[in-house]
């Protein structure tokens, strides 16, 4: 139980830094990209904010007590778990997810592509982190 | 002494209660017919991108009264805009603009005119004058100055534009931010309207 709070820790630490980092960096180089945001699908007084910044830890723990749970089928280098880790989510969570949102909400499918991708790197991250701390 | 009192307040009132107020006395006065083809613009900025928004007609007839006095001129009457008239040319925005504007609750956007600092001299040269406008948003009423180019046409069509930079705080709205704040939207709004007017006199 320790290792499982530790380590979704430290990953949420490195998520928050890496998936916020890159989201400022994205908005400040590929502004284009995020026009259709001015929607009112999407909360605009602030008043999810913290929500919207605590989804890395949110995001790391769950990950972080599902890689404890099913961590011996992911064999290899810790890249490759990282990998797999990152595809096995990404296909039992992301893709259903963000099938039922392209169905349901009034999106592009270039918002929901680019949630998908950032969604896998995510994992991605998170699977490789989690075979170094918690191997 | 306080029959001294007495008499004085007695005094006070029947010396002043009389008197009548300075009042503004009209030395001429021009109705101004708004016509169809008038629109208001509004300009902002996001940390990504600019928008455009714009009522491009106004669909009521109304009347501005333009009276000059003594020493000032006073421009009456208002516009009342339907803020689910305002196309920002992007379905989305549009959405998102008049949620922010809380046109469900207050769905119209008024200017009232209240002044003008000097007489139009109506010619094919616009001419730059200011005047004072009360402009109600989102329930709640700011006054400004505002810029104002005056002409009239070949047609006599008289054209009053108008320009001003306002912020969303000013009518306590907030200025829309997406994703934790990573996208937002600036304070400052320019808004431009464009008067369309025959002289009814």
């Amino acid at each position: 139980m320790k290792k499982i709070i530790v380590s979704g820790f430290i990953t949420g630490c490195i998520l928050f830094v890496f998936s916020y980092g890159g989201l400022y960096l994205a908005v400040k180089y590929f502004p284009s990209l995020f026009t259709e945001y001015f929607n009112p699908l999407f909360n605009s007084d602030g008043s999810r904010d913290v929500l919207f910044y605590m989804h890395a830890f949110i995001f790391s723990f769950a990950l972080s007590w599902f890689w404890d749970r099913f961590k011996t089928l992911f064999k290899g280098m810790f890249i490759l778990r990282g990998i797999e880790f990152g595809l096995v989510y990404s296909i039992i969570a992301l893709v259903p997810v963000m099938w039922i949102s392209f169905s349901a909400l009034d999106i592009t499918v270039a918002m929901v592509s680019s949630w998908f991708i950032y969604g896998l790197i995510q994992a991605t991250v998170a699977g490789m982190v989690f075979a170094k701390l918690n191997p | 002494m306080h029959r001294n009192i007495l008499w004085i307040t007695v005094l006070f009132v029947l010396l002043t209660g009389f008197v009548k107020p300075r009042n503004f006395t009209v030395v001429t006065e021009t109705k101004w017919l708004i016509s169809e083809s008038s629109s208001l613009s509004v300009n902002g900025t996001t940390n990504i991108n600019k928008f455009a928004c714009d009522i491009p007609a106004y669909d009521q007839t109304d009347t501005l009264t333009l009276s000059r006095g003594n020493k000032e001129i006073i421009l009456s009457g208002d516009i009342r805009l339907k803020i689910q008239s305002f196309n920002c040319h992007n379905s989305i925005m549009t959405h998102d603009l008049r949620k922010t504007l809380k046109e469900k609750e207050f769905p119209h956007l008024r200017i009232r005119f209240l002044s003008l600092s000097e007489f139009p001299d109506l010619t094919a040269k616009p001419a730059m004058i200011t005047g004072f406008v009360d402009i109600e948003l989102a329930g709640a009423t700011k006054r400004f100055q505002v810029k104002y180019l005056v002409s009239i046409d070949d047609q006599k069509n008289i054209h009053l534009l108008g320009s001003r930079d306002v912020n969303f705080s000013d009518f306590n709205l907030i200025p829309p931010r997406k994703l934790g704040g990573m996208i937002k939207t600036n304070d400052k709004l320019s808004v431009a309207f464009h008067l369309k007017m025959r002289d009814l006199n």
